[in-house]
């Protein structure tokens, strides 16, 4: 049996009066990768959400290696681990690749009450990170992220993610607006991540890229989890789809 | 990129258009009066300049992280009031009547930062409503009269705010080190350090800031406190060169000030920001308004020169950007 890493339960979510997340019970174990599914607006980057401290739960209860945290801020969700990549790029476009890939915890150098940036250090991660994610273009680390391509920027959140190895790393749909060679890139990481003891958060709507590579999937339905043991390597995307959109529905259109 | 000359990158700089206005200014004045350039007219712009200086620069940090402040003018004419106060009273000595007046601008950035961020109500009205606050506490307590300052003449803080001395036939006021020096320092803290960082990605884009674990609310707070502080130094310092504590003085400096800052190229919108852009600034629109006087032009048209360069150099910004996003 696989050790937990991460274990969610009960946890509701109301927005107003719209209940986003209802009675969500979720378990990630070390080193899996879990697929998310779900139509739009299921929840899914409502749970992602919660777990990276971005919005608070309305309740339920998030341990972290079997222990109970309170995770009320990004910050605390970073501290316990857990990196997400947002669907909604998170990063600043005035700034520079190498700035926003440190954004939060610069290096520094020299006496700390000058609070001086170590730029150089900086830069040569950078361009050391945007080759491992597949970039083979030579962008100046110091390029702001406002003049990069939708696949350029996704890229850079990525390897912001590897450099801080975290044990959780969630990526909420990764693949959008990327080519195929990024495309793969992404996949190609998430499948390293496994590799090298990372577990992940994989939400993306193009199941097929799922299956690629994921190990069990979990799916999503109006705010509750309607499946969460399905594996991949058994199960078709057909039978998926259809828990996806509801055996009703899909009867009830023949 | 990488093998683009030396010149184009300097062209390239937000700072440059600011910089070509200031050496056209500057060459314009000076060929129809050759006394422009005159030490006196110099030192005497110098001595005025670095008072909205100040404030400019404190405003430049906070535009950066995305917001501004317009009770600058207010705290401006109420530091020195406080001080005057306290002083002139009796209740407190020179030192710490300054000390009185710099903690209560600092709660009056604290405040105004505090309805920003925790109450989330736009900078604009926050501190619109301080604006009228502030202004009305100094009228109210002085009753609209001026405060006496000339008992303030060889005391040693005064002395270190504007004392002035001559090198050559230069003569140079105290306040010009202090803005020379806190201009190095927030341009070092603005582009050279962490927190400068975190200032220009909560201007940039504040939820991802966030999400990284960068305190927004806290560095907003932190540069209206700086912001307010200045004010009221520069306050302070202009009461002691001028002898007078008046209440309604730095009425409208807030608008002058922004002016200054937006014209040296930091973005209204916040995300970035420049100090030498902004000393630029400063001396640009300080340069004018002496300028003009000196050329024989009513003092009167100031404000249609000022408004013309403001639009000017907002086109000039706007064509490089899309210039820039369009590519070269
Ligand atoms: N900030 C918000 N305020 C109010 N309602 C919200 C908010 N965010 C999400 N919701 C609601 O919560 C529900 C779940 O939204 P969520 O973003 O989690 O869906 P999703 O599964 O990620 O969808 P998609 O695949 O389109 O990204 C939706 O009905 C949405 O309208
Ligand atoms: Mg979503």
């Amino acid at each position: 049996m696989a050790t937990e890493l991460i274990r969610m339960e009960h946890v509701n979510k109301f927005y107003g009066r719209v209940q986003a997340l209802e009675d969500v019970n979720l378990v990630v174990n070390e080193s899996e990768i879990v697929g998310l599914l779900g139509d739009n607006g299921a929840g899914k980057s409502t749970l992602i959400k919660v777990l990276s401290g971005a919005v608070p739960s309305s309740s339920g209860k998030i341990s972290v290696r079997g222990k109970e945290v309170t995770i009320r801020s990004t910050t605390d969700a970073i501290a316990q681990g857990i990196e997400t990549i947002y669907q909604d790029s998170a990063l600043v476009t005035q700034l520079s690749i190498a700035r926003n890939l440190f954004l939060g915890r610069e290096p520094v150098k020299g006496p700390k009450f000058f609070n001086r940036l170590d730029q150089e250090k900086m830069n040569e991660v950078a361009r050391e990170l945007l080759a491992r994610v597949g970039i083979s273009k030579n962008i100046p680390p110091n390029t702001p992220i406002g003049s990069l391509s939708g696949g350029e920027r996704q890229a850079v959140a990525i390897a912001r993610a590897m450099h801080f190895d975290s044990d959780l790393i969630i990526l909420d749909e990764p693949t959008n607006n990327l080519g195929v060679a990024e495309t793969q890139g992404v996949l190609r990481f998430v499948r390293n991540a496994r590799d090298s003891g990372h577990s992940c958060i994989f939400i993306a709507h193009n199941i097929h890229h799922v299956f690629q590579v994921v190990d069990r999937i979990v799916v999503m339905r109006r705010g509750r989890i309607v499946a969460d043991d399905i594996n991949p390597k058994t199960t078709s995307v057909e039978e998926v789809e259809r828990v996806i959109t509801g055996e009703e529905l899909v009867v009830a259109r023949g | 990129m990488e093998n683009r000359t030396f010149l184009q990158r300097f062209i390239s700089k937000p700072e440059f258009g600011p910089l070509v206005l200031l050496v056209a200014e500057l060459a314009v004045f000076w060929s129809i009066n050759h006394d422009f350039l005159s030490v006196l007219n110099i030192s005497n712009t110098l001595s005025f300049t670095v008072e909205l200086g100040l404030i400019a620069l404190g405003m430049t940090m906070l535009m950066t992280s995305g917001e501004f402040d317009l009770s600058v003018g207010s705290v401006f004419g109420f530091a020195p009031v406080i001080m005057w106060t306290f002083f002139n009273a009796g209740w407190a000595s020179l030192e710490i009547s300054f000390l009185i007046a710099m903690v209560l601008s600092a709660f009056i950035g604290w405040a105004n930062g505090w309805f920003v961020t925790r109450v989330k109500i736009s900078s604009f009205l926050v501190t619109l409503g301080m604006l009228l606050v502030v202004r009305g506490v100094g009228l109210y307590i002085t009753d609209g009269f001026p405060q006496r300052t000339w008992s303030a003449g060889g005391h040693w803080l005064a002395s270190a705010l504007v004392g002035d001395f001559y090198i050559g036939s230069f003569r140079v006021y105290a306040s010009l080190f202090w803005f020379v020096g806190i201009a190095i320092i927030l341009g070092y803290v603005l582009t050279g350090t962490k927190v400068g960082n975190w200032i220009q990605a909560a201007g940039g884009n504040a939820n991802s800031a966030r999400a990284r674990g960068v305190n927004v609310n806290r560095t907003k707070v932190a540069l209206f406190m700086l912001t307010a502080v200045l004010s009221g130094f520069s306050g302070i310092i202009s009461s002691i060169r001028t002898s007078s504590a008046n209440p309604n003085s730095g009425t409208g400096y807030e608008l002058e000030v922004i002016a200054m800052v937006v014209i040296g190229g930091t973005a209204l919108t916040g995300g970035r920001g420049t100090i030498i852009g902004t000393v630029l600034g400063v001396f640009i629109l300080r340069v004018m308004r002496n300028g003009i006087v000196l050329i024989g032009v009513p003092g009167l048209a100031y404000n249609i020169f000022i408004g013309a360069i403001i639009l000017g150099m907002m086109t000039l910004h706007s064509v490089l950007e899309r210039r820039h996003q369009a590519g070269t």
